[in-house]
């Protein structure tokens, strides 16, 4: 059931950690717009976050919010919905919590397909520890663990999610405000898991990836007349084009979600009236006799 | 003869069936109405390596591993030079001699030795060879006096899923192995025999088959883990018993997402579990302390085998209890419970999650390979008795902005709302926290959030499950140790008492918040102590050496070998520390 919210109800008193600037503010405020868009409250919505600048964004949203250990935002995402799939979950984090500590989850997050949007905030730098590169910083981007230059490529997630059998894939800017509320509200209303990349410059470590750079490097795929979302081979070869960032839904299908081929019950877990008395319970003794 | 007291080995290679015949001679032993208790010791491979099954039976429950071996059934010479030492004297070996023959010193000269072509019988007349098992069993079932009727019964029950013709082919196995007895060895009885008693309501259960159903008895609904033996069979029993009752089973990509997996489902509102062993355990670390510092409920089972790496995966040790109780960085309440028997397990496996939820804290429940992948006879397990607290599980609505998650209180626990509850939104941060859930590091919150978590430890205390103290209380000579241990130190306890020496025997069914008090008083008055247990540094005897002080009497009865204590190995301890020397007053520091 829809209510009529606005972004200001999925606002919290805790002031921000972030520095003035951050690319972050915009997926904040994005978040919150297309949640109040979609209606659903506060008490209905559980963000799990991880570590990092990025993981500190389930504290500056009102909800039921986890803010866990580092990398492991999707399994406890994952849970949560199979526990109570009656609640709108979402999942945030930066590059380097998705695509190094946590890549392992991200790939099972993707193959399992639950309804579970994830947003991964991508500065292309550590930025909380000051600056060290990232699993998505370019080869050659000096730091202070890169004195000679990252000799490491950078990961593709979303071309990584594609190949796992991702079901919604998506990148965003965190300069286009309005595409990206949109984004995010058509990632959380998609029946699986949908990831939201967004590009969110750090201001202060990432000198090369600013606010000016991407305005120079990236096109919405949607602009393109013959681009459609539905073919995979059009999707691979967007996202792995050494030109221009595609931005907009890259990929989506409507691949079985998880919990439906878990076959859930309808009730969520959360609901089950619990009792240790029961012939059901008691008639599991009768094969050790 | 020997009536209704015997230890059978079965001794083969891995995968050639000996376990299922095994499992079959536990079933008729039971159902024959006697005690049983079973041990695997098998090698961390799928087919080949040596591997034996015990079974023992006898008129007295709770059992571990006799003395010695009474019967061994030897599929391969290897199986003999392997165990013919473990043998008693006036004990039998049936040898398939098909392909291979004993001679020399290892023909032992003090036991009854069968030799059957197993193996040929089991070709030429049924041709097939793997049935020689059945034929096995036919011969031990004449050779020491199993009801044929029960024989019969359980075999067809066993192989019933595979057909009749299989049913036909297996009852015909042991007809072959019955009569190759009466036609070659009916001269030669074996010395041992057993008298069928009632078999009423019991059960023969697996240590892990008892913890999966004590969780699910206890409202358990969700369940995340890996596959690692020894703790396998828990996630195996849940994700067969789950969806039933509305329940998830989630095989995770590894232990870290099991772990964070149980956090998410108990964060949204759901009794949740997983089971693991060494290694699984090392890498759920982190995730138990944010499980501390959230104060979400959540139980992990420890299943215990050799470490540390790899170690001996299919063994039995109790080296982790150091780490359950010390692991992480920062400091967490937890809860480490340590059943003793296969029906403990049970109960405490569902006393466990009572626990997690009241006090909002990680609750472990070790047990070890000896103990949890082991059957035993049991009785009926009475469901009914399984309370479900759900403590301070907040369910209706609270005023948001009132309400604090992690309000300071006098037990140290706050009202827990869960999603969908109006009012009670908040973030729970693994960062310090006010009791509103903000993150702060604010010196003067910090030390009150650490006294209030901490402060569980305290609180928790009347709910912890009891020690069992065993054998004369006033003895001079006190013996202290926990798990799997149980059964072979009560087994001692009782024939030393026969013997004419008074032991009392502490069982640790609550390891950490450790049981001070009541060790201090189970102390108190012994002249001698004696701390049972499978692992190197003798890590319970530090523990109680650490709280009670240094003690002159203290002693260590440890082993790393990967297998169980048998009974005579405490006696001896016993003869060796305090029966041999000057008694010395045991010191308990107040």
């Amino acid at each position: 059931m829809a209510a009529v919210l606005s972004p200001k109800d999925f606002a919290t008193a805790t002031p921000s950690w972030w520095c003035p600037g951050c690319g972050d503010y915009g997926v904040l405020s994005a978040l919150k717009s297309a949640l109040a868009e979609i209606g659903r409250l506060p008490k209905d919505v559980a963000f799990v976050s991880g570590i990092g600048c990025s993981g500190k964004i389930s504290g500056y949203v009102h909800a039921y919010a986890f803010h866990g250990v580092h990398g492991r935002a999707l399994p406890v995402a994952t849970a949560v919905k199979l526990a109570n799939h009656d609640l709108t979950v979402i999942a945030a984090g930066g590059d380097g919590d998705g695509y190094a500590i946590g890549a392992g989850h991200f790939l099972h997050a993707v193959r399992r397909n639950p309804n579970v949007t994830y947003i991964v905030m991508d500065n292309q730098t550590y930025g909380l520890t000051k600056g060290q590169s990232s699993p998505t910083s370019s080869t050659g981007y000096v730091t202070g663990t890169s004195p000679q230059g990252n000799p490491d490529a950078p990961i593709n997630g979303l071309a990584v999610a594609l190949a796992a059998g991702g079901s919604f894939l998506a990148r965003g800017f965190s300069a286009h405000p309005k595409k990206l509320v949109d984004l995010i509200r058509v990632a959380i209303e998609h029946e699986g898991f949908s990831v939201v990349e967004v590009m969110s410059p750090c201001v202060t470590y990432n000198k090369i990836n600013t606010y000016a750079w991407f305005k120079e490097n990236v096109y919405y795929v949607d602009e393109k007349p013959d681009y459609d979302p539905s073919n995979r081979s059009q999707a691979f070869e967007a996202m792995t084009d050494e030109g221009k960032i595609p931005l907009g839904v890259l990929y989506r299908d409507n691949r079985a979600t998880l919990e439906s081929l878990m076959h859930l019950p309808e009730r969520p877990l959360t609901a089950l009236e619990l009792s240790s008395a029961g012939s059901q319970l008691e008639a599991l003794q009768s094969v050790y006799r | 003869m020997i009536l209704n007291d015997i230890e059978i080995m079965f001794g083969g290679q891995a995968g050639d069936g000996s376990l299922t015949t095994g499992d079959l001679i536990a079933g008729v032993f039971k159902r024959m109405g006697l005690e049983v208790y079973t041990y695997k010791d098998f090698p961390s491979r799928i087919r080949g390596g040596h591997t034996n099954y015990v079974i023992r039976a006898g008129e007295h429950p709770n059992y571990g591993m006799a003395d010695a071996v009474d019967g061994l059934v030897a599929f391969d010479l290897e199986a003999v030079e392997a165990h013919i030492d473990e043998l008693r004297a006036g004990g039998f070996v049936v040898f398939d001699n098909t392909s291979e023959t004993v001679s020399g010193p290892l023909r032992r000269a003090d036991v009854t030795w069968y030799d059957v072509p197993l193996a040929k019988i089991a070709k030429e007349e049924l041709g097939l060879e793997l049935a020689r098992n059945t034929i096995s069993l036919g011969v031990l079932a004449k050779l020491i006096g199993m009801d044929p009727a029960i024989v019969r019964a359980d075999v067809t029950r066993v192989y019933q899923r595979k057909g009749q013709k299989v049913v036909d082919l297996n009852v015909r196995a042991i007809e072959a192995g019955e009569t190759y007895v009466e036609r070659h060895f009916a001269e030669f009885p074996s010395g041992y025999g057993l008298q069928a008693r009632p078999d009423g309501e019991r059960l023969l259960m697996m240590g892990n088959d008892a913890i999966a159903y004590g969780a699910l008895v206890a409202g358990c609904r969700f369940m995340a883990g890996y596959p690692i033996t020894p703790a396998t069979d828990v996630l195996e029993w849940m994700a067969q018993h789950l969806p039933a009752f509305g329940g998830v089973t989630v095989q995770a990509e590894d232990e870290l997402a099991a772990i964070n997996m149980v956090l998410g489902a108990s964060f949204a509102g759901v009794r949740s579990m997983t089971a693991t062993s060494g290694p699984g355990q090392a890498l759920m670390t982190e995730a138990i302390g944010l499980a501390g510092v959230l104060e979400i409920p959540v139980v992990i089972v420890e299943c215990a085998r050799t470490g540390p790496s790899t170690g001996m995966p299919t063994k039995t040790e109790q080296s982790n209890l150091n780490h359950l109780i010390f692991s992480g960085h920062g400091e967490i309440p937890r809860v480490v419970l340590a059943p003793g028997t296969v029906e403990d397990s049970f109960y405490i496996s569902a006393q466990a999650f009572d626990l997690a939820e009241k006090y909002q804290c990680p609750v472990f429940v070790l047990t070890e390979q000896a103990l949890c992948q082991s059957k035993a006879t049991l009785p009926h397990l009475d469901v009914g008795s399984v309370s479900i607290d759900r403590g301070k599980l907040q369910t209706e609505p609270v005023v948001f902005g009132d309400y604090a998650r992690f309000e300071f209180t006098d037990d140290g626990v706050s009202r827990r709302t869960i999603p969908g509850v109006e009012g009670g939104m908040h973030l729970a941060a693994g960062s310090e926290h006010s009791p509103q859930g903000v993150i702060t590091e604010n010196s003067r919150n910090r030390t009150r959030m650490m006294d209030k978590r901490m402060g569980k430890l305290e609180s928790m205390r009347p709910d912890l499950p009891r020690p069992i103290v065993h054998g004369d209380p006033a003895a001079d000579i006190a013996i202290l140790g926990y798990g799997s241990n149980r059964g072979p130190i009560v087994e001692a306890v009782e024939r030393l008492e026969r013997a004419g020496v008074s032991t009392r025997f502490f069982e640790f069914r609550t390891l950490w918040p450790f049981p001070e008090d009541e060790v201090r008083a189970f102390l108190a008055g012994a002249r001698h102590a004696i701390v049972v247990e499978n692992n190197f540094t003798g890590q319970l005897e530090r523990l109680i050496r650490y709280v009670v002080g240094p003690l002159e009497g203290m002693h260590l009865l440890n082993k790393y070998d990967g297998k169980p204590f048998r009974p005579i190995e405490i006696i001896e301890a016993v003869e060796r520390h305090a029966l041999l020397r000057a008694p010395v007053p045991v010191q308990v520091r107040r």
